[in-house]
């Protein structure tokens, strides 16, 4: 188990990352979401020893993580990190050593990690000659070329088309189903809602949602419904419970205080002539970050 | 931990040497030396008219100097160039007038017109067309310096056996009483001409290559965030450990591969069996070897070398641990390039010492320069060889520059370890400050 204990981290007298605990078990995926700046990178280089906690432990299995452990630790940065200069081969052979292994070893799972990403042929080509996006896949796999027990994502989707995206989210998924622990960082709130379980929010340093997402939402009051009828915003908009009705060319998004609402709220519906649709929506994360900061997260 | 110094040294070693440039610099630097030794070779062989002979009138208004100068001409040609001469003599009886026509028509015709002046003292005139090169008129004036002398000789009714005593040289004999001050200034100037170019240049070289590759790597390595997967997985020690280490067997195998060069080139000279070029690069070797063996001081280089080798192995391990935490603190290639310009002026520094401690022999400022680290693996061989500093002075100097380098390694490594994962020039001094403060 990762543990990330109070981790407090100063630059100077700027506070990074204020008072960070979270923990994640064998086979979970945790999402660590902030705009720019709200100090993922900064959690992600501590836990990987690369910066010094100013409080606060880290460990891997009660252990602190120091380079006894790092072989099993698969690490893939916001940016790129490829010596560009060098084939893909030639990549994967200096990092995989770098993590212990043989060279045999390093060839046949390159080959097969290769193939799997569709980029077999691009194997004795130079970095510096391959798209972003084939960078991106090289970086991915020496990521978890050591197939690691702790896998820290840094932004893993940057630079991604969706076709690629899910390719990364498939390979994520099955290495979790194998006991990894995997921690992935990202600003897109879709990308973590696609398959975390667990997550923190973090805004300027500060945690500002914590735990698991579908209790995240279910405990967040505010609800969605959408509704499709020969009703006008006016009446809606007198209904008890209703805070604001938003009309949008084919439907209208009324926001309610909580979910009693809704039984009250489908009795009126139910009253009118023609209802094509009443859909009770989850709230996004991005409708949670607004109720919690007061700002919109893609602003 | 061990074994991945040992590998990332090895990487990083192959990454410089298994390069087309690598082997294309080298390959021009092995054919540029063996050019250089064999140069009279190569000119001969792109051919041309060295064995045409060009044509000196000899207007003789004194009856008979012409002869004489015709023998000195071939004796002095055969002691220069180790040839026959070069010129097809005619003794000319048209008159002076005429042959300056001749002259002026042909700009390969050279005219020398002998005459007596009022002391019944022999005068030459040289007429040519254009200009005559240096070493043609050294052979001219030495020629008639020479016809004067046996005419003097001739007229002074002196013999050959005479003449013979008269020219042999005298025999000296040079003992040196103090065995601190072997040496003169004559073979101090002919050591320091071709120490030069043999031993403080191939160092100069070598120590930019060092600065500049470990630099270069470095910056690479940060440039691409490459560091960061490094640096998780091996601490910063081991890598700029690594660096240190492949930096300087880069150097090394490199200085190995210059000497190789250097030795093809003289055994190819020696095979082909080229002739002497005054000032060519295999008298020059021949002239260092020679001196050094035979003033003295060759005893005191075979007694003080391994110390000698020591100090540059030290002066180039801490070149390349400043090299290492300078290229740290700095976020691209550009930067380190301006940094890098104080360590060329060290370097510099050592190397117009070296060249003032010919002129200004005993000078107690240069002596002192010769302990300073990093100066001193250019200047102390040199004042070793002219006899100004011992044993003593290159100890104190191997002291100095492992001192350094324990104090580089001790709070170089603090700022190296910050440094590399530091990609913002803002605050940097005060970074580094804070880093030189936290023990590692």
């Amino acid at each position: 188990m990762l543990k990330v204990d109070h981790v407090t981290k100063y630059y100077g007298d700027f506070l990074a990352v204020d008072d960070l605990s979270f923990s994640v078990n064998p086979g979970e995926i945790f999402g660590l979401l902030g705009v720019n700046g709200a100090g993922k990178t900064t959690t992600f280089r501590m836990i990987m020893g690369l910066l010094d906690k100013t409080k606060g432990s880290i460990t891997l299995d009660g252990k602190p993580i120091d380079y006894s452990v790092t072989d099993q630790i698969g690490f893939l940065t916001e940016e790129r990190s490829l010596l560009t200069k060098m084939t893909v081969k030639e990549q994967c052979l200096f990092y995989g050593t770098l993590k212990g292994m043989k060279k045999e070893k390093i060839l046949s799972r390159l080959d097969e990690l290769l193939e799997r990403f569709e980029v077999s042929e691009y194997k004795d080509k130079k970095i510096k000659e391959l798209s972003k996006g084939n960078q991106q896949k090289i970086q991915f796999i020496t990521a978890i070329i050591n197939e690691p027990r702790l896998l820290i994502l840094d932004e893993p989707f940057s630079g991604l088309d969706p076709f690629n995206v899910e390719m990364f989210k498939k390979e994520i998924i099955k290495m979790s189903k194998k006991g990894s622990i995997i921690i992935f960082s990202s600003h897109r709130m879709e990308h973590v809602e696609l398959f975390c379980k667990k997550l923190v929010v973090l805004l300027h340093g500060k945690t500002i949602l914590k735990g698991d997402l579908k209790k995240i939402k279910s405990d967040y009051r505010k609800k969605t419904v959408l509704i499709e009828g020969d009703m006008t915003k006016e009446e809606l908009e007198k209904q008890k419970g209703v805070l604001r009705v938003i009309e949008k060319p084919e439907e209208f998004e009324v926001q309610i205080e909580d979910m009693s609402v809704v039984d009250s709220l489908f009795s009126f519906v139910s009253k009118k002539k023609h209802v094509t649709k009443f859909v009770v929506e989850e709230p996004s994360l991005n409708d949670i970050f607004i109720e919690k900061t007061g700002e919109s997260y893609d602003k | 931990m061990t074994s991945k110094l040992w590998y990332l040294t090895s990487v990083s070693l192959k990454r410089k040497i298994k390069t087309k440039w690598f082997v294309i610099a080298n390959v021009l630097l092995a054919l540029l030396l063996i050019g250089l030794f064999n140069i009279d070779t190569v000119i001969q062989l792109f051919g041309g008219d060295f064995n045409e002979k060009k044509p000196m009138y000899l207007v003789d208004e004194t009856n008979g100097v012409s002869e004489f100068f015709i023998e000195a001409l071939n004796q002095t040609e055969y002691n220069i160039r180790g040839t026959e001469s070069s010129y097809e003599v005619t003794n000319y009886t048209k008159g002076l007038e005429e042959a300056k026509k001749e002259a002026l028509e042909n700009s390969k015709i050279l005219v020398l017109h002998f005459t007596y002046d009022e002391n019944h003292l022999l005068k030459t005139t040289i007429l040519s067309k254009g200009t005559i090169d240096t070493l043609p008129y050294q052979i001219l004036s030495s020629s008639i310096q020479t016809t004067k002398v046996n005419l003097a000789l001739k007229e002074s009714s002196i013999d050959i056996e005479e003449l013979n005593r008269i020219e042999s040289p005298a025999t000296i004999e040079r003992v040196i009483l103090d065995d601190n001050t072997k040496g003169d200034e004559e073979s101090a100037q002919m050591i320091m001409s071709t120490i030069f170019p043999f031993v403080i240049m191939p160092i100069f070289m070598l120590t930019m290559f060092l600065v500049q590759m470990i630099g270069a790597e470095v910056n690479d390595e940060k440039s691409t965030r490459g560091m960061e997967i490094i640096i998780s997985n091996v601490s910063p020690k081991t890598h700029f450990f690594s660096k240190i280490l492949s930096g300087n067997l880069f150097v090394f195998i490199q200085a190995g591969l210059l000497f190789l060069y250097t030795s093809i080139a003289y055994f190819t000279k020696t095979l082909i069996g080229g002739s002497k070029i005054v000032g060519g690069v295999e008298e020059a070797v021949g002239d260092m070897v020679h001196q050094i063996l035979n003033s003295g001081v060759g005893e005191q280089l075979i007694i003080l070398l391994p110390l000698i080798i020591l100090l540059i192995i030290l002066t180039f391990v801490g070149y390349s641990l400043l090299a290492g935490i300078l290229a740290s603190m700095t976020t691209n290639t550009e930067d380190f390039q301006q940094l890098q310009s104080p360590i060329m002026m060290i370097s510099l520094l050592g190397y117009f010492l070296a060249m003032m401690a010919g002129m200004f022999q005993g000078s107690i400022f240069i002596k002192i320069c010769s302990y300073l680290p990093f100066v001193s693996a250019i200047l102390s061989p040199s004042l070793l060889v002219l006899g100004h500093i011992g044993i003593l002075d290159i100890c104190i100097s191997i002291i100095l520059m492992m001192l350094i380098n324990g104090i580089l390694i001790r709070y170089g490594l603090r700022i190296y370890k910050v440094g590399i994962l530091n990609y913002s020039s803002k605050n940097l001094w005060k970074k580094m400050f804070q880093a030189l403060k936290e023990k590692s």
